[in-house]
Order: structure tokens, then sequence, then C-alpha cells
């Protein structure tokens, strides 16, 4: 594990050390390259097989284990489930991601404290991970292979696909961002990072399909819900609540954008 | 059956509302129901920061969904504001110190807010490098604006050309509504002070942003 991480932060510091000439064009193919070469021993597999004992293992003030957890397809059906989320659920009456079913299922089956799980969702960088990140993975990875077909046909979802449409493009704060000034058009980056480009479906795609992912920087693998945070901080704005509205509102439009994608996770991002 | 009657109150109204209008929810119920989301949405260390979720004006305009084109009226609305908001320093001098600026123009930092707290230094920086081309030669730099190398080349250091580059900096609405440009002194990201070092760093021949 260790000597992974080694190799792995002597790779990206290859990888962002000077040398090619960048201008105002594509990422540079020799970083393209050694993102590929990264990507094919991805430390983020690791993480699968940890989700996988959490989610069949007893635990919690119930001690139950995950198997009966309902993802839309039936309790305990993981092949293709998170292909369809986000989606609404009967039983809570909200649309939900795969992060806050799974929040419900860990406080309804196993009798974990919200604001506990919520509180410890995204883990510190260079930690081991937190239950929840092992768990999306393990739980997405079952759809390896499989194409995303978030539907809309519930009310609630055409609301939450409305919402998060109009919420990519809500510009506010003190760096008068919304989604779109960043991620709305093709081989834009900051500073030497590539941005996705949101309003095209190979960007689209590459979101619905190759999260969670394993984060170099970070050493852990990381989720949608950490990507949105992660921007919302750096656009200078307040905290975005783990599992909010707002969130599940930004997933329903992208990983409907993101329709036909094939999912392949772990992904490896920078 | 009482159960069953209010089920359908709460799922079978919004079904017809859904199959009748092929666009549900419209845009008004659209905006309403993100606002809330957005009020629900987020936390801050203090409720003085959740301001910074409002939109004002110009924002709400600068909103469109989809990029969609905006209207004359809009755009001149939103220029008016932009320029009734400028200020200049108090010593009224738009040119300050070009070192200074480079070091703004490399500083990413400031006023984010992580787990419960506000990244509060003396002054944020000035987020330059994020987007922008720089000096020739510096390869950690973003494109999603246009290259800055050789600002001051282009267009000499004239009264003229400071004040422009100052207000556009200030607040690029100015001149570019809605563009994707920061109104990096209108909003409060940073001073006066701070915007004329970064006029100094754009066109002072000394700068190496204009190193030929």
């Amino acid at each position: 594990m260790s000597s992974t991480r080694g190799i792995a932060a002597l790779v990206v510091a290859f990888l962002v050390a000077p040398g090619a000439a960048l201008a105002q064009g594509k990422t540079d193919p020799g970083i393209a390259i050694g993102r590929q070469m990264l990507a094919e021993d991805n430390p983020g597999e690791l993480w699968i097989e940890q989700g996988k004992a959490l989610f069949h293992q007893k635990r919690g003030p119930k001690n139950a284990s995950l198997e009966q957890c309902d993802f839309g397809l039936g309790p305990g059906k993981l092949e293709g489930a998170s292909a369809r989320l986000p989606r609404y659920f009967s039983d809570t009456g909200q649309v939900q991601d795969l992060e806050s079913r799974l929040l419900t299922c860990m406080v309804q089956l196993q009798g974990f404290n919200r604001d506990d799980v919520v509180r410890r969702a995204i883990s510190p960088a260079g930690s081991n991970g937190s239950d929840v990140e092992a768990l999306a993975l393990y739980i997405t990875s079952r759809s390896n292979g499989m194409k995303i077909s978030v539907a809309l046909d519930h009310p609630k979802e055409q609301e939450m696909y409305k919402a998060g449409e109009y919420l990519f493009f809500r510009r506010s704060g003190q760096t008068d961002f919304s989604c779109v000034q960043c991620h709305g058009e093709a081989d834009k980056r900051i500073r030497l990072q590539d941005l996705v480009h949101m309003t095209g479906k190979n960007g689209t795609q590459e979101i619905a399909g190759t999260w969670p992912a394993y984060r170099g920087a970070h050493y852990v693998v990381r989720t949608m819900q950490w990507r949105l945070y992660d921007c919302f901080w750096q656009m200078r704005l307040p905290e975005l609540v783990y599992a909010s509205d707002a969130s599940i509102a930004l997933l329903t439009y992208l990983n409907y954008q993101g329709n036909g994608a094939t999912i392949q996770v772990p992904g490896f991002k920078r | 059956m009482r159960l069953a009657w209010w089920k359908w109150i709460a799922f079978g109204a919004p079904v017809l509302v859904a199959t009748g209008c092929s666009s549900y929810p419209d845009q008004a119920a659209t905006r309403e129901i993100a606002e809330k989301m957005v009020s629900q949405s987020f936390t801050a260390p203090t409720p003085g920061l959740l301001k910074r979720l409002e939109q004002d004006r110009s924002q709400r305009i600068c909103s469109k969904i989809g990029g969609a084109k905006l209207t004359q009226e809009e755009a001149a609305e939103v220029v008016k504001l932009a320029r009734a908001s400028i200020q200049y320093p108090a010593s009224g001098k738009l040119v300050g110190d070009w070192k200074a600026g480079e070091t703004l123009a490399h500083d990413g930092a400031g006023d984010r807010i992580q787990r419960g707290v506000l990244e509060k230094r003396k002054e944020n920086g000035g987020l330059c490098q994020n987007c922008h081309g720089l000096a020739p030669g510096e390869i950690n730099v973003g494109n999603i604006g246009p290259a800055l190398t050789g600002y001051g080349l282009q267009r000499g250091n004239s009264e003229a050309v400071a004040k422009l580059t100052y207000e556009r900096i200030y607040n690029g609405w100015a001149y570019a509504p809605c563009s994707n440009m920061p109104r990096l002194g209108a909003t409060g990201h940073l001073t006066p002070e701070q915007i004329t070092h970064l006029v100094a760093y754009l066109i002072d021949p000394a700068s190496p942003i204009n190193t030929r």
C-alpha cells in the first residue's frame, strides 16, 4: 500500500514538473500518457474489497449488514443500480443519489447516527478513506461495464433535473462563478489542471462513468459529493452540505446529460 | 384507504400537471424550487457568510440557462450597474508596484470556507494565474481567459490604458457584460490598492509580463 502511494507520488511529481510547452491548447501529450500509465495501475482498486467487506459485515447499533439496502432495483440488488441514480424513492419520498441512499440505509438498517456518518463521509487527504467512500466505490463497481441510464419519469425527478440545470448556471459570490464559467468550453484548464467540459456529451459521460475515483493528489478514493463540495470551496461559497438537495439536483442534471456512458470505476484523477 | 387518498393528492396531482404540460416544472417553479434548495443546502461558520449565496441584480441577469443571449436592455443594465460600482483608490494613483502585483497574480488563496473555518488572510490572492497566461515561458497557467503575455507591449502604459486596465479588473462587466471574469473589485475580493498593483504588473515596461 505505502509503496503504491510512493510510486504514485513520484509519478505525480514528475507530471507536474515543468518542461512542456502548453500555451493555450490541450494537455501536453506527455502528461496524458503519464496519466494513462497511472490509471492502468489504479490504487483505487484496493478500496473495492474494503467496500465489499463493509457492505456484507454486520455493523452499527442494529448489528445489520447492508444486504437489504434497496438502491432502486430491489433489496440487495446492486448490478445496474448505480447506473440509474439519482432516482425517486417512494419510501423516503425523495430523489436520492448513491451517497444519500447509502446514508438512508446506514441510518435505517444499521442504526448509525446520520450526523456521525456525514461528518466522516469525506475523509482527510492521505488517510485510509471513509466507510462511505469505500462503500460508494464498491456499489458503483458492481455496475462496471453497464451504461448510465438516468430516467426522469417521476415529477420529482423532473424537478431535480430542472433545478440542477438552474444551479449549474447560477452565478453568485465574490468570484461571480457558476459551474459554467469553468466547465462550459472544451480544452480549458485552471493552471495546469484540465477542466471537464460539462456542456458537452463527452464531459458529462466522463463524470457519469468514472466516479468514485482514486485521486492521486489525496491518496484516497473520492466521490461526486466530494467533487461538488470542493468546487464550491474553490468558488468561495459556503460549504455544500453532504447529500443535500442542491448536490442531488446537480448530480441529476449531470448524470442525465451523461446517459449512455459506460461505468468503469474506480476512475483515476490527478 | 385514507392513506391511499392522500397519496393520490401527493403524487397523482403532480403527475397530471407533468403530463398536461411537457415542460414541467416551468421557469418560475424551477427557480422557486432551486432557490429553496440553495437556502437549505449550505452551511457557513457565521450567518453573514451565507449571504455570499445571495445574487445581486447583475448576477441574476448573468445566470442565463444554456448560455442564452442577453437582451439589449439586460446588457445595458449590467453595464450601467458595473460603471456605477467602480471606485478608485483614495490616492488617485492607478499604477502601483508591479512586484506586489506579480505576487498577487500568482496567489490563488484567501476567503475559502472549509470544515467550518474561513480562510482569513490580510488580503486575498488575485487569482489571475488560474485563468490567464502571464509572463513568457510560464507553464503553470490556465487558459479560461485570454493570455496577458505582452499586455503592456501591445497597449503601452498611458494614463488611458492604466484607467481602462484598472476598470476591467475592478468590474470588467462595464466593458463585457456577464463575461467569465470576476468583478474582483466590485465584489470586494480585491481592494482598490491591490488592483493598482495588478495594473502595474500588466503595463509597467519593467514587469516580466512585458519581457520581449
